[in-house]
């Protein structure tokens, strides 16, 4: 038997499926008598024991035959208990997910939690969670059935291997990038030559093909908002607040390799949202609002992108202690933060170091900011917005590319090699003096509007000959995690529209490449990930 | 030998086909719930289903009762799991030829296959 294949089908499905049992015990909470959610919760305990049972995961499939049993109590008396039942349901779901985790990271099932057995077996109690539990915690999907609700059908589907999907791109890709080629040496000859035509022809045909071959990498938002309504009331309940999530537009489709960049950034927005934004119940009724606190993920569609924004009803961001923050991390001048306008205070959020609450967040147990998730969204082409009305909420806004593959850059000679920079990363280009680059200790600064800004030789970053002193330097002003950076290169070479492919493993040596693409005229590009540079 | 496999897992449905595919079994369609199956089996017309048991829209139970009630030569193979018994009976009073039962041990889903084709 083929395990490592087995197994990722398992990680893939196990998880549509833990996914699937959350939305269903979300579904409870609200109506513990849902039988269209006892019914899902029950085949997919049953469907993920069937699975685990099968590669020998036995830890796993006990758990996962424990939860269906309990289903199965479920499904005959109409209900699960709300007071008892479902703490231990949720219980079981944590303990499962774990486990498939311990699987995608260690390979195998992690041995088994005798705890977690005997308290889904009842006789253990489980421990109580942090805050009391309201009788009817407020936190649930605001679509009353949504989550019990059957997904899109997938009609007369196939399942492909992401491996075999990738080779296939990439041999898209391939055809894409010679195609060009071709046309681009039949245009030399001429432009109303037969084969010249023929060759546009071909490049509108190619074009369709890519369209089409790009979109067979998408999968629904679905599969990132899912989890949102209940890390929500875990946060909630966390926190001593509640909040009422509602999911829109998680039908719409983006590519994989975004989708899966995007999960950690909106888990963090959720989070933020509820641990900064939403007041605690106390305040919101002093200040006329409803106790149960409202948040929106709205994903919509906009032209080749995707807005996906995470609302919240709560106080808006404090300005004054941005402020405040902003000043004692060093970021802006004391007399200065003062006058500052209120959306250049609130853009500070994104600034490295900046956390208007002391603590580290702990998502994924590692500290992740504002900046962070300025920087993943960037690096896939991205864009973060953040609108913030005192008193009334927060929206922050991740607006993603659909498809990965095809960026415009701006292309840029260093050494022999040719880089590509994203444009949207581009602010302007500067010439200036190679002796008026001013050194200071390891770091060199030039002076862009009256003002310092850091210059990152290319081609040292790159590895190549660093350049010299003389001469004209032409340099390409970027944001990079909210730095502003003059990137020094050798000559501009226009821009254009790339299609990229990852990096060679071997050639991956600097983190700050991101993909290779060959030019119409056969010469290779490489494409370069301006957040890494710093 | 043509065959429809019904499971709501395409871990399932992919395990099966590898354990019968290389020996000579060809899976002609697949259905991941219980009324899938039943429009499949029309539309195909296979010479066996392997029908699991716990599946969405439609229980295997009602769905054996169904393709019964359209043909009562269909051959179907109940999948199940351990602790199923009940149900694996009452399927097979329904009209199920045979079970196999989850996790799924090649030797045994072929011998019950073949077991099933034989029984002409």
């Amino acid at each position: 038997m083929d395990l490592a294949k087995y197994r990722t089908l398992f990680l893939e499905e196990a998880r549509d499926h833990l996914g699937e049992l959350g939305g269903a015990l979300l579904a409870l909470e609200k109506n513990p008598g849902n039988g269209e959610a006892i019914d899902l919760a029950f085949r997919m305990a049953h469907s993920i024991k069937g699975m685990a049972g099968s590669l020998g995961y036995d830890s796993i499939t006990e758990v996962a035959h424990l939860l269906e049993d309990r289903m199965d109590a479920a499904r005959a008396s109409g209900r699960v208990d709300p007071v008892e039942g479902l703490p231990v349901l949720f219980r079981g779901l944590d303990g499962l997910e774990l486990m498939v985790n311990a699987v995608a990271d260690t390979g195998d099932a992690p041995p088994p939690n005798p705890e977690l057995v005997g308290i889904l077996t009842g006789d253990s109690v489980p421990v109580a969670e942090e805050a009391p539990a309201e009788p009817a915690p407020g936190v649930a999907p605001a679509a009353p059935e949504a989550p019990a609700a059957p997904r899109p059908a997938a009609a007369a589907s196939v399942r492909v291997r992401t491996e075999t999907l990738d080779r296939f791109l990439s041999a898209v890709g391939e055809v894409i990038l010679t195609s060009r080629q071709a046309r681009t040496a039949a245009h030399r000859e001429g432009r109303a030559t037969p084969s010249a035509l023929g060759f546009d022809r071909m490049d509108r045909v190619v074009g369709e093909l890519q369209r089409r071959a790009l979109s067979l990498r998408t999968a629904p938002l679905l599969r990132v908002m899912e989890p949102l309504p209940r890390l929500a009331r875990d946060v909630g309940r966390r926190t001593g607040k509640r909040v009422e999530v509602e999911l829109r537009g998680a039908e719409l489709e983006l590519d994989r390799s975004i989708l899966d960049r995007v999960g950690d950034p909106l888990v963090h927005l959720v989070r933020n949202a509820i641990d900064h934004g939403v007041e605690p119940p106390a305040e919101r009724r002093e200040r006329g609002k409803a106790e149960l606190g409202r948040l929106v993920v709205d994903a919509r569609r906009e032209k080749d992108s995707i807005r996906i924004s995470v609302s919240d009803d709560g106080a808006g961001i404090d300005l004054d202690a941005v402020r405040a923050r902003a000043v004692d991390a060093g970021l802006v001048h004391e007399g200065l933060a003062e006058d500052l306008p209120p959306d250049e205070v609130a853009a500070l959020v994104f600034r490295p170091g900046l956390s208007t609450k002391p603590e580290v967040s702990d998502i994924s147990g590692r500290g992740v900011g504002m900046d962070a998730v300025k920087a993943t969204i960037e690096s896939l082409g991205g864009r973060v917005e953040l609108e913030s009305r005192p008193g009334l909420g927060t929206t922050t806004s991740l607006v993603v590319p659909i498809t990965a593959a095809v960026q415009r850059v701006l292309l840029a000679g260093v050494r022999e090699e040719t880089v590509a920079i994203p444009i949207s990363k581009v602010e302007r280009i500067v010439e200036v003096e190679a002796q008026g680059i001013e050194r200071s200790g390891r770091e060199s600064f030039a002076l862009i509007d009256d003002e310092p800004v850091l210059v990152l030789d290319l081609a040292r970053r790159l590895g190549l000959e660093p350049f010299s002193d003389d001469g004209q330097a032409p340099l390409v002003i970027a944001e990079v995690r909210g730095e502003r950076v003059a990137l020094r290169v050798e000559r501009l070479a226009g821009q254009q529209e790339i299609y990229v492919k990852p990096v060679p493993r071997l050639l991956a040596s600097s983190r700050a490449l991101a993909g290779l693409t060959v030019l119409g005229d056969g010469s290779p590009v490489f494409a370069l990930d301006v957040n890494q540079l710093l | 030998m043509r065959v429809l496999v019904a499971d709501d897992a395409s871990f399932m449905r992919q395990m099966i086909r590898d354990i019968i595919e290389p020996e000579g079994y060809e899976v002609v369609g697949e259905a991941s719930d219980g009324v899938e199956v039943t429009e499949k089996f029309k539309e195909l017309e296979p010479d066996l289903v392997m029908l699991d048991i716990v599946m969405p829209k439609r229980s295997g139970m009602d769905a054996v009762r169904e393709l019964v009630a359209l043909d009562s030569g269909a051959k179907i193979v109940m999948c199940s799991a351990l602790g199923q018994e009940a149900l694996v009976m009452e399927a097979m009073q329904a009209g199920a030829r045979d079970f196999i039962v989850k996790p799924f041990k090649p030797d045994a889903v072929l011998a019950t296959l073949k077991k099933v084709m034989e029984k002409e």
